[in-house]
């Protein structure tokens, strides 16, 4: 396999951490938190998106708002019901507060589904383009012949669709203007009537509803179990901080790092250790917060 | 009489006093013909026991860096996992997978201590500075990292499989099943507790009144003289070495270790257990810990006498010690000990 | 030679001159005071001395040596030790542990001393704690000593601030804003503890706000403005100075 191909694995993988990685980074803006749980949210809408596709059923594109929808309630509520209360006694209790509650979702969820992964019933259309000169320089092909699937494709449609959404929200309504003053100064957003509470609340829907369409989007592609997000949320934390801690923008630059690092590395690293891919990505992180702690595009995180 | 006289009080001399018994009657188990004989109902009661005691270390270790000098590690299963690779790598005969060097295991076990100090060295070394939900994800990450090499370099560190053929210096001395485990939970519990009393003496001295300083207010401890990365290194080292002696003794029990008893999910049982009974108070983390992994005997005891499958009660367990969690930070940040005032968390 | 100086400081906050190109300097056994309007660079000067913030540009020279960028806990052991403007206690802490902690070379600190409980540490901490409390007494607050500092008022607070740094025996002590939020009594006695460490040959400097009771205790008074000084004298001239007049009081006066 090309280069090429392996840049396009990465592209697709990127798309889905950057949905949610936008959700988690807005979260850490104005809430001030880093919501550990924000992985379960994922599983949750992947199975909402499972049960509405084949329990009601209804088709597939009107699941996924269902998931979406079902994302946004899930993480309003959980957010009134466990961060709202603590939300001023500091980062760490409510980072501790969100381990706590992803651990007794995640358990929840594997007790009323199961155990075993559950796949969508999706049909798949393969694009071959083989016809792609190898362009070999050493071992590697730069280019070589790739594919592309369908929903490969939807993952990497749907995300570029979000991106100019939460562009348009930041910048174009009123929503989102105050949310961006309130990740730039409380005391001042405060100070000029933005009611703060509001716009928490929108905050958790809004990365509820990210979640949602990132779970579904992840469960497509693979299947959906009760891990299924927390076995991303590292990626997720990894491609939110890289792309600097708070900044919706710096997340997506961050995921497709992320997500292009995870398969680059996947593809060269020598075979029975691509399980090393995330450590990977997790070096990076490390790397980055040492070097740079406010990320690409960020806050200071060191003490004064 | 006179070594009545000595008694010491307070302050955790009489852990120090209890901890050398337990080694010394634990070591006259193992040594001598004396037999101990154990009902088969508290088999399991001495297994979660010495797990206890293991984990008891942790919870001290870490409790000296959050608790005390208010460092959030959230990678502690780190550094028992190298202790307990570095004292299996070095003791290990005839391993399966991985590396068995085959040394005596007390030197295995001082090179574990050392690489997990080391280790913590390192982390401490670059990350010390960020702010504390950082560190706890640098920490968390580090962990993460650490798993996913002792799981893919084969070669090295045995894969999935682990470590196998590790000494087992007690249960090689003791004649049968029972006394081996009587001595086991003796000795650890001993080493438990004179670590109990090793922290007890450095938080009572003017040394934890540093580190309780760092944690209110870095500034101004350092503005009255404090070397505070100082201080925050050396807590960080220490907890970091007491998870390693966790490890090494582990492996040492155990005979084995691999990947799969060194998942974050021991990192988030000794933080509940710490916060549930109270940070920064020793005695009141071990408590909480105990309580926590009573836990465990009660979904074991419960999956006797109901039909339901045994997956199901871990998920149950977990939810329980999820919302547990949740509820302490709530309702008492403090945990059930702990001092609120102290604490900074009175409200 | 002056005992402590600073000279041409730069620092810049996002591009903001806090401090531009200022240069003060203090001899042994002065007790100046600095004042000017918010902004001036009042905490910013003082922070720079400090090794709170190293400056971008400019030298502080302590006691014969240069000692910019210095980190706070090196110049505080060579005994320059600083006060915050907002109280920083710490709170978690009992009345009297604020105090001893701030005791030198106390070999419990280090961990050898403090698991073995070595002689030496027992002393030295007894002794500490008898200073401690006579420091307590001194700034009567004995009778609070086993109380968590969280607890404390705000006049109180800075007399736990002022005990905890002279625990260090200073040989300069810098006060930020030791009178802000202080009934008028307490002021006077804060005063008057200030001027008897001066006339026992400490050197303090002190950031204000409250003229009234500056100029009536400091030998000489250092007006900052936007950054630099503005003027620099006896306390008596600086007031009649029109240029303080204009920038300070507003012209009001």
């Amino acid at each position: 396999m090309g280069l090429l191909q392996n840049i396009i694995f990465g592209v697709i993988t990127g798309s889905y951490i950057a949905i949610a990685a936008i959700g988690f980074n807005l979260i850490y803006g104005i809430v001030n938190m880093i919501n550990f749980a924000y992985g379960e949210y994922l599983t949750l809408g992947a199975f909402i998106g499972l049960f509405a596709a084949t329990a009601l059923p209804i088709p597939l594109p009107v699941a996924v708002l269902v998931a979406m929808a079902g994302g946004g309630l899930v993480s309003i509520v959980l957010a009134r019901a466990f961060f709202t209360p603590i939300n001023q006694t500091g980062p760490v209790p409510l980072l501790l507060t969100s381990i706590g509650l992803g651990i007794a979702l995640r358990n929840a969820i594997r007790l009323v589904a199961g155990r075993e992964a559950r796949y969508y019933d999706t049909e798949t259309t393969t694009f071959r383009f083989d016809a792609v000169p190898d362009l070999s320089v050493g071992s590697v092909d730069l280019l070589g012949g790739f594919f592309v699937t369908s929903k490969q494709l939807i993952v990497v449609a749907s995300a570029v669709a979000v991106f100019v959404a939460i562009y348009g929200l930041l910048t174009r309504t009123d929503v989102g203007i105050a949310m961006r003053a309130m990740g730039d100064d409380e005391s001042l957003a405060r100070v000029r009537g933005i009611d703060t509470q509001l716009i928490r609340d929108s905050v958790w829907v809004l990365a509820g509803i990210l979640a949602g369409l990132s779970g579904v989007l992840l469960a497509i592609q693979t299947n959906v179990s009760a891990t299924t997000g927390f076995s991303q949320i590292l990626q997720i934390l990894s491609a939110a901080i890289l792309g600097g801690a708070g900044s919706p923008y710096g997340a997506i630059v961050g995921a497709y790092l992320i997500g292009i690092v995870l398969a680059l590395s996947t593809a060269f690293l020598p075979s029975g250790m691509s399980g090393l891919s995330s450590a990977i990505a997790f070096g990076i992180l490390i790397l980055v917060l040492l070097v740079k702690p406010s990320g690409i595009a960020g806050a200071e995180v060191r003490e004064a | 009489m006179s070594l009545l006289d000595r008694v010491p009080t307070g302050n955790g001399d009489l852990a120090l006093l209890a901890g050398v018994c337990c080694v010394l009657i634990g070591g006259l188990f193992a040594l001598t013909p004396l037999r101990a004989q154990l009902p088969s109902a508290l088999y399991v009661f001495v297994e979660v026991g010495i797990l206890f005691v293991i984990y008891g270390l942790l919870v001290l270790g870490l409790d000296l860096q959050y608790g005390h000098t208010g460092l959030v590690n959230f990678g502690h299963v780190a550094f028992f996992a190298v202790g307990a690779y570095g004292t299996a790598m070095l003791s290990a005969q005839d391993t399966f997978a991985g590396i068995g060097l085959g040394y005596p295991w007390p030197l295995a076990l001082g090179v574990g201590v050392a690489a997990a100090a080391l280790v913590g060295l390192a982390v401490s070394a670059t990350s010390i500075r960020l702010r504390g939900d950082f560190l706890a994800i640098v920490t968390l990450a580090a962990a993460e990292i650490l798993h996913s090499v002792f799981v893919n370099f084969e070669g090295i560190f045995g894969g999935n499989v682990g470590i196998l053929g590790v000494p087992r210096p007690i249960a090689a001395l003791a004649g049968d099943a029972d006394t081996r485990l009587i001595a086991t939970l003796l000795v650890i519990g001993g080493i438990t507790l004179v670590s109990l009393a090793g922290v007890t003496r450095l938080t009572s001295a003017p040394y934890g009144r540093v580190l309780r300083a760092i944690r209110a207010d870095e500034l101004v401890t350092r503005s009255v003289g404090k070397s505070t990365v100082t201080y925050k290194t050396q807590a960080f080292v220490y907890g970091a070495a007491l998870a390693g002696l966790a490890g090494g003794l582990f492996a040492l029990y155990n005979g084995a270790v691999a990947p799969g008893f060194f998942t974050i999910q021991v990192t988030v049982t000794v933080w509940i257990g710490m916060l549930l009974g109270g940070a920064a108070n020793h005695r009141a983390v071990l408590a909480g810990l105990a309580i926590i992994m009573g836990l465990r005997l009660i979904s074991r005891f419960a999956l006797d006498v109901t039909p339901v499958p045994s997956d199901v009660f871990a998920s149950i367990r977990l939810i329980v010690v999820g919302l547990i969690l949740v509820t302490v930070i709530r309702y008492r940040p403090a945990g059930i000990w702990g001092d609120a005032q102290e604490l900074g968390v009175d409200r | 030679m002056s005992l402590l100086s600073a000279d041409a400081l730069v620092k810049e906050f996002g591009g903001l001159r806090a401090v531009d190109g200022l240069s003060v300097s203090v001899e042994a056994g002065e007790l100046v005071g600095v004042i000017g309007p918010n902004g001036a660079g009042k905490s910013t000067l003082f922070n720079c001395i400090s090794g709170v913030v190293t400056p971008d540009e400019g030298v502080v020279t302590y006691d014969g040596t240069e000692v910019t960028g210095d980190p706070p806990e090196a110049l505080a052991r060579r005994g320059l030790v600083r006060t915050f403007q907002a109280t920083r206690e710490l709170e978690t802490m009992t009345v009297r542990d604020n105090v001893r902690l701030a005791a030198p070379d106390q070999p419990g600190e280090q961990t050898v001393p403090a698991l073995v409980r070595t002689e030496s540490m027992q002393t030295v901490e007894q002794s500490v704690r008898t200073r401690a409390d006579e420091l307590l007494e001194t700034f009567e607050l004995d009778h609070l000593a086993d109380e968590y500092s969280a607890n404390l008022s705000g006049g109180q607070r800075k007399l736990l601030e002022l005990a905890r740094a002279l625990m260090l025996d200073p040989s300069v002590l810098m006060l930020d804003e030791p009178f802000a939020g202080v009934n008028p009594t307490l002021t006077d006695e804060i005063a008057e503890h200030i001027r008897e460490l001066n006339e026992n040959g400490m050197t303090v400097v002190i950031i204000e706000h409250e003229l009234e009771t500056l100029t009536e205790l400091v030998d000489r008074l250092v007006v900052l403005q936007q950054g630099r000084v503005l003027v620099d004298g006896q306390p008596e001239d600086v007031l009649s100075d029109d240029r303080v007049i204009e920038a300070y009081l507003g012209g009001g006066v």
